[in-house]
């Protein structure tokens, strides 16, 4: 056993003679955040509705410029995807719609929306989850040997590096790349795609077809792994910072546990929880995309979908991808709340 | 541990490398690689796209009835090989072509093509897109197989051309009224859409970014001498130009001149600023109206710009070889009409005693006769004597050209004694203030069909509120559109537009400031013949038919190109023609597996090395 005091130990000492009741009390917890969360849906879809209703523009004449030239086609265009009926009516065919699963037609391409999503979400998830995931192994490594470290070479280094990056426009990050690793300059040839998800021909099934979408995804999450990277990175040194001044760092010292040991066993264990929260945050985020990386290297995922949409503006896409993008957040604050719930049960109260 | 993993990498490398390649190069095929720029295929379904690259998605799928000549775009034989008109006008008779056969092997008769008219006539959704082109017709019947017969209430100028998609009746009468409207008409399990055109769509979906076309072996105008064409759609016009100079992409369209400018250089690309038939405007509130009839005023435009006297004026006020030079670095021309001069037979050049050029003096002299005189503090007055105020300009945040053109306008108008100022929208904010009538001036332009009939409607009182942004309203050129739309006889119905583009420059509802232009290149070591739509100073891609598509060759392909009676000025293939196709993708994809791999074993057994110590 390890002599570090957790935070929940003390509380659960606190509280010891009512284990009971607290079992009773995460179950009610539970259904009280589970509810909120459902709340705050319901609510997100009322607000989608009128949110996107406000947006300027006409999507017969935004969509329709040069070719529906007479009144008669304008009036065929709006009747033929409800346009014309009166507000109070669309709203209810949206609710009836949204209650049988149905999202609605897309008024720019003129598909379900449900199908334009579940397109759109793969190749979001694949570059932001993935861009996620590396940023933090590296930004919470970077991070902790920075303040291990304090002030050492290694900490100059990479705090000033990966602030850079994180100052820099995600686009512009991407731009630099393109130039430098796509087309090539120089003696150096272009070793990576200049866009898209996968060479055209490709069957993205296959190995082949899997090997080519991770070379061409390679310039896209190098991009965005550097721009989350400082965030990630600074979250973890400040915390490893904080925990260093720690009595149970000394007493471990003391112990004559290693170096190495004292920082991975003890210290980083504790300090990992502020970049935990980071996490289960940004992690809601994915599904929003990453809308101006998707447009510098036409990955066709939901951010493009979305900015597309605005234009128009597609209302029905809108409120989809709206619903998938807070879904997402709702989902992730959810089982942060729970699984905090759960590992501090002071936040029941 | 170690051992293990070095199997594993020894086995996967070769199996990599030699796995890629050999797929990409299993026969040779010619395939056509084009980097698209700007909006995608909105839809597949040819009764429900509005874009550019739908259109030319649905031009290599189907056949029309008729198609546009290469030289001018007039009317050319298509599905209908030749076509009589009653002396009246009102019924048309076109004879089909025989012998020709959908994808799935069905023939393709007139009862095809009266099918495909009568549900634009009679339905909802299929009238959205082609109802203007049957405007008049009452009824479409195939008498026989061979045999199409339109009726009309009144003869129609436009006609013959009919750019409608001709869709095969076997399989669109199982898609209903109500299921059309979602309806993708997308390849489906590997079946290429059913169509007659010269390619079959194989791959692709709307708001997709890759569509696959493979060559129609028995297409009626002559098997294409290429196999595939590819689009693949960039969302960004470096990245386009990129894949074009890499190889990846063999032709690039949508450019900027800056980049046909840097293209030009290098020996296997030629690159060009095509004629589009398009133009650029500034528009002026002409007298912003609630509805057609124009009984109730709306929005609060400036008196001034309400005069036709004063907006011609400022017609002198333009610079436009600065404009041209400045905003479009040269690459398009200056305007004059809204007939485009691409359309050689319709467009009226204004006469030079007529024509508006950089002159401030006669300007300012015209605003003095008009009233417009100025004040005592320099700036012009109303001929009331009120000043003038400032004329709201509005510019579209989304078009660098719409910016700076409304800067440049704002000098020349203050170097006139006329205080204006530009504010920026996106495009539909701005349609929203175009429709409120809340605007004095505004920059937009219009793509022009090879039959101006629509665009001239535009400026029509009846066109207030729905296409006019202007608007503009003259009986006396309404008068003149209801007249040559029922004209039979060509020569007067000419006569007539170039009256009513006569009327337009005076009345300067809309100051045409250029005659753009489409930025386009192609690999000449890859590919050769492709010939420009008008002939000569057209472009080569998005044209009004499928000429190129058909015609052009492999530049390894040692015959001379299709003879062209007529065209001038067909792609020549460069010297260096070893098409070079890479191995690199397959190479970094493994590269990078090994690369993780070797991350990945290593930190395992640097953990591992770490639990024995810790143990120690």
């Amino acid at each position: 056993m390890s002599l570090v005091v957790e935070p929940g130990a003390v509380a659960e000492a606190e509280v010891a003679p009512g284990s009971q009741a607290r079992r009773r009390g995460y179950g009610s917890y539970v259904g009280v955040k589970f509810l909120g969360a459902v709340g705050s849906l319901f609510f997100m879809l009322l607000v989608n509705f009128f949110l996107f209703r406000v947006l300027p523009g006409d999507p017969a004449r935004t969509l329709g410029r040069g070719r529906l030239t007479s009144q008669a086609q304008l009036d065929a265009f709006n009747k033929t995807y409800g346009l014309n009926e009166p507000m109070p009516q669309q709203f209810l065919t949206f609710l009836k719609n949204i209650a049988h699963g149905d999202l609605g037609i897309s008024l720019q391409y003129k598909l379900p929306v449900s199908q334009l999503i579940l397109d759109r979400l793969w190749p979001t998830i694949l570059l932001v989850g993935t861009s996620t995931i590396l940023s933090t192994l590296i930004g919470v490594y970077i991070g902790l040997r920075g303040a291990w470290n304090r002030g050492g070479w290694f900490d100059r280094i990479s705090s000033g590096s990966s602030l850079t990056l994180y100052s820099m426009p995600e686009w512009w990050l991407g731009l630099l790349l393109i130039a430098g690793l796509g087309v090539g300059f120089a003696f150096v040839p272009g070793l990576f795609p200049t866009g898209g998800l996968h060479s055209p021909n490709v069957d993205p099934g296959s190995i082949h077809g899997v090997f080519d979408t991770m070379w061409h995804l390679v310039l896209p999450v190098t991009t965005l792994t550097l721009a989350y990277l400082a965030e990630y990175a600074l979250i973890m040194r400040s915390s490893l910072l904080d925990e260093l001044g720690e009595d149970y760092l000394q007493t471990a010292r003391a112990k004559g546990l290693r170096d190495v040991v004292v920082r991975n066993r003890h210290a980083v264990r504790n300090a990992l929880l502020p970049t935990t929260t980071l996490i289960a945050l940004n992690l809601g985020f994915v599904v929003s995309g990453a809308i101006t990386v998707e447009t510098v290297f036409s990955i066709p995922g939901l951010g493009l979908l979305s900015t597309d949409a605005i234009g128009v503006p597609d209302f029905w896409v809108l409120q989809g991808t709206f619903l998938v993008a807070s879904a997402g957040v709702i989902m992730a604050n959810l089982v942060a709340n729970l699984i905090y719930g759960w590992l501090d049960p002071r936040v029941r109260t | 541990m170690l051992a293990a993993f070095g199997l594993l990498l020894a086995g996967l490398v070769p199996a990599l490398t030699l796995g890629g390649p050999a797929q990409g190069k299993a026969d040779n095929k010619v395939v056509f690689h084009v980097a698209m720029l700007g909006e995608g295929v909105d839809s597949l379904n040819p009764f429900l796209g509005f874009q550019a690259p739908s259109y030319e998605m649905w031009g290599l799928t189907y056949d029309y009835l008729t198609g546009y000549s290469m030289k001018d775009m007039s009317p050319e034989p298509g599905l209908a090989t030749k076509w009589t008109t009653s002396p009246d006008g009102t019924t048309w008779t076109f004879t089909v072509r025989t012998g020709v056969k959908f994808s799935d092997g069905v023939p393709l008769t007139a009862k095809d093509v009266a099918y495909t008219f009568n549900r634009v006539l009679h339905g909802t959704a299929e009238s959205q897109n082609w109802l203007s082109y049957l405007k008049g017709v009452t009824s479409v019947t195939a008498p026989n197989d061979s045999t199409v017969v339109l009726k009309l209430k009144k003869p129609s100028a436009t006609l013959p051309l009919l750019p409608i998609p001709i869709v095969p009746e076997h399989v669109w009468k199982d898609v209903s009224e109500k299921a059309i409207k979602s309806y993708a008409a997308e390849p489906k399990n590997g079946e290429p859409v059913v169509g007659s055109g010269p390619f079959r769509l194989v791959s692709g979906t709307a708001d997709g970014q890759t569509f696959k076309f493979e060559a129609n072996p028995d297409y009626w105008g002559g098997t294409p001498h290429i196999d595939e064409v590819i689009f693949q759609f960039y969302k960004n016009d470096d990245s386009a130009v990129q894949a074009l100079i890499k190889g990846e992409a063999d032709f690039v369209e949508g450019i900027t001149a800056l980049e046909v400018k840097s293209l030009e250089s290098n020996a296997n690309i030629q690159a060009h600023n095509g004629n589009s038939p398009g133009f650029d405007e500034i528009a002026f509130n002409a007298g912003s109206v609630a509805d057609a009839k124009g009984t109730k005023k709306i929005g609060n435009p400036n008196p001034a710009v309400l005069d036709p006297k004063f907006r011609h004026a400022l017609g002198y006020a333009l610079n436009l070889p600065q404009l041209i030079s400045k905003v479009y670095q040269g690459a398009g021309l200056p305007g004059t009409t809204i007939v485009p001069p691409n359309y050689t037979q319709y467009h009226w050049e204004p006469p030079a005693d007529q024509k508006f050029t950089f002159d401030l003096t006669k300007a300012g002299q015209l605003l003095d006769e008009a009233g417009y005189k100025k004040g005592s503090d320099g700036f012009r007055t109303l001929p009331d004597g009120k000043p003038i105020g400032t004329l709201r300009l509005a510019a579209r945040s989304d078009s660098p050209t719409s910016l700076h053109t409304m800067d440049y306008f704002k000098t020349w108008l203050s170097d006139l004694g006329i205080k204006s100022e530009v504010s920026t929208y996106s495009s539909s904010a701005l349609t929203d203030q175009i429709y409120k009538g809340n605007f004095d001036a505004f920059q937009w332009g219009w793509y022009v069909e090879p039959d101006p009939d629509s665009m001239l409607s535009y400026m029509t009182c009846g066109q207030r509120q729905g296409s006019s942004d202007s608007f503009y309203c003259n009986p006396e050129y309404d008068k003149l559109y209801d007249a040559q739309h029922v004209e039979t006889d060509h020569a007067k119905r000419v006569a007539d537009i170039k009256q009513m583009q006569e009327i337009l420059y005076r009345d300067s509802p809309y100051l045409v400031t250029a005659y753009s232009s489409i930025g386009e290149a192609v690999r000449t070591d890859r590919f050769k013949c492709l010939v420009t739509q008008p002939n000569p100073g057209g472009i080569w891609l998005e044209q009004y038919g499928v000429y190129n598509y058909v015609h052009m060759k492999p530049a390894s392909d040692t015959s001379d190109c299709d003879a062209a009676p007529g065209l001038t000025g067909a792609v020549k293939a460069s010297a260096d023609t070893g098409s070079s196709s890479s191995n690199t993708p397959f190479l970094i994809g493994a590269g990078i597996v090994v690369l993780i791999l070797l991350a990945g074993g290593g930190v395992t057994l640097m953990r591992r090395r770490q639990t024995v110590e810790d143990r120690e």
